[in-house]
């Protein structure tokens, strides 16, 4: 049955060396979370320069893509997007009632591959041209 | 044995959707980035690649849809953070108009956008 569990208050940081690895869990995917929506709303109004045409388009994504420190911040939404693409399966698992047991090391597992994903992803995202 | 927790009640349509759309965004956000960052390099997109992609009505829809999920299953998780967080009564009503605006607003300005790059309007 659903019920409610007490997760204390959050904005209480001195007491994070208690959380459990599903507190974490929990904080991290409300992060990343945060990140991604803000993100999707940023993203729609870059690319809203393609109304204007292609000089403004090209420009745009080529003036960002240009600057060493948006391939840094497209590694770091690389790292956000995945850690809430695995946890969130992570989650629909656990919803499911499959792995509870195992939701701790299911966690772990989660930060390890994000971690492994983007350390391979980098020479990718760091490629190309630069100003 | 684990009990079941939360932060969405685990009843109603926006449990589900959340649920649903999770589902979908999974394979379509790495679909996306895989076929933004590593088959088309970032630095090397153009308005006229996008417009090929974007021609494609199978690519088109798929992107459009990406847009509606993303943008429910983003608000509908900050909704829930927040009402997590204690917002109730008047201020949990107006959070969510402008929740609800916003989103109209960002679906709609994205299929206008898509329109553009397909060469629709």
């Amino acid at each position: 049955m659903s019920q409610s569990y007490n997760r204390g208050t959050v904005e209480d940081f001195g007491r994070w060396r208690d959380f459990s690895a599903g507190m974490w869990a929990w904080i991290f995917h409300k992060f990343t979370g945060w990140v991604l929506v803000g993100y999707l709303f940023t993203h729609i109004a870059v690319l809203s320069t393609a109304i204007q045409g292609k000089d403004l388009y090209n420009g745009t994504l080529g003036g960002l893509e240009a600057l060493l420190v948006v391939r840094f911040l497209e590694v770091g939404l690389l790292a956000v997007a995945v850690f809430h693409i695995l946890n969130g399966l992570r989650l629909l698992f656990v919803d499911l009632g499959v792995g509870l047991e195992a939701q701790d090391k299911s966690f772990y597992a989660s930060m390890v591959l994000t971690g492994a994903i983007v350390v391979a992803s980098i020479p990718t995202f760091l490629g190309g041209k630069l100003v | 044995m684990a009990e079941h927790y939360s932060s969405f009640e685990r009843k109603g349509s926006r449990w589900l959707l959340q649920r649903v759309t999770a589902v979908f965004l999974v394979g379509v956000l790495a679909f996306h980035f895989l076929l933004l960052h590593f088959v088309n390099h970032a630095a090397e997109i153009t308005l006229a690649g996008t417009t090929a992609r974007m021609s494609s009505i199978g690519y088109f829809v798929t992107m459009v849809l990406f847009l509606v999920t993303a943008t429910f299953h983003g608000v509908n998780g900050v909704y829930n953070a927040l009402i997590n967080q204690g917002l109730d009564g008047t201020q949990k009503q107006a959070v969510k108009w402008v929740l609800v605006v916003a989103s109209v607003l960002l679906v709609a300005q994205g299929t206008r956008v898509a329109l553009h790059m397909n060469g629709f309007l």
